[in-house]
């Protein structure tokens, strides 16, 4: 029980930082929407991954990046760091 | 590194070089420290203002993002050599003091993250040991098809 609630934490953390960073309300940020479609650019991407990284005390391999295309790959690519660590 | 390789790296040329001479490179730490005079000459204090010079916080922001590309550079000294287009993407900046005519400010920067195409800065500037802008920049990198090394 206290394990999902910390994954449906981080995944409400992470969300809110992409909205706040892209723009889009919350409530219309879906996991699967492309971020490309929502506008997002590379300083955009980098600005995400930077403030998550500070969040979560992770480190996102630069390899990684242009694969977290969407909310979801986002929370996966998170959930797999924090195990490593 | 004196002023000759801060022009190798800058696309900029005066008057909108706003560094003086890079006082230190840390590539492990990935900082950079950075100098700038404001002297009497500088062509924006007689409008800016003409009864109460300061320098404008636009160009303490510049001061800030030359000094990002000039560590950006460091970092990635192949990119460099191709010589990209730098653009600012985002700023935020506190301006906690004035920037007076004579006033030596010395731009403290560091990488926060960054890849090939990007950057994200912190950056904070003091006129002696007085904190007067701090910030953080982020910015894209561009290799034009045209470049050549």
């Amino acid at each position: 029980m206290g394990k999902r609630k910390e994954v449906g934490d981080i995944k409400k953390e992470i969300k809110k930082v992409v909205s706040e960073i892209v723009e889009v309300p919350e409530s219309e940020l879906k996991e699967d929407a492309d971020f490309q479609d929502l506008g997002v650019d590379s300083m955009m991407a980098l600005e995400i991954v930077a403030t998550i990284e500070k969040k979560f005390k992770i480190v996102i391999p630069e390899e990684e990046i242009p694969k977290a295309t969407n909310l979801k790959k986002i929370y996966e690519l998170v959930e797999r760091l924090k195990k490593k660590k | 590194m004196q002023d000759i390789k801060i022009k190798k790296i800058l696309p900029h040329r005066y008057p909108f070089i706003f560094i003086d001479k890079v006082e230190e490179v840390d590539l492990k730490n990935k900082k950079i420290i950075c100098k700038k005079k404001f002297s009497i000459s500088e062509y924006f204090f007689k409008g800016h203002f003409p009864q109460n010079p300061v320098a404008p916080g636009v160009l303490l922001i510049e001061s800030m993002a030359q000094s990002a590309i000039i560590l950006y550079a460091s970092i990635y000294p192949e990119i460099a050599k191709l010589k990209p287009d730098y653009y600012l993407g985002k700023v935020s900046a506190k301006f906690l003091n004035p920037v007076k005519i004579g006033d030596v400010l010395k731009i403290e920067v560091k990488m926060i993250k960054s890849l090939k195409n990007a950057g994200i800065v912190e950056a904070e500037c003091f006129v002696e040991d007085k904190k007067v802008c701090e910030g953080v920049l982020s910015f894209g990198v561009k290799v034009n098809s045209t470049s050549t090394t």
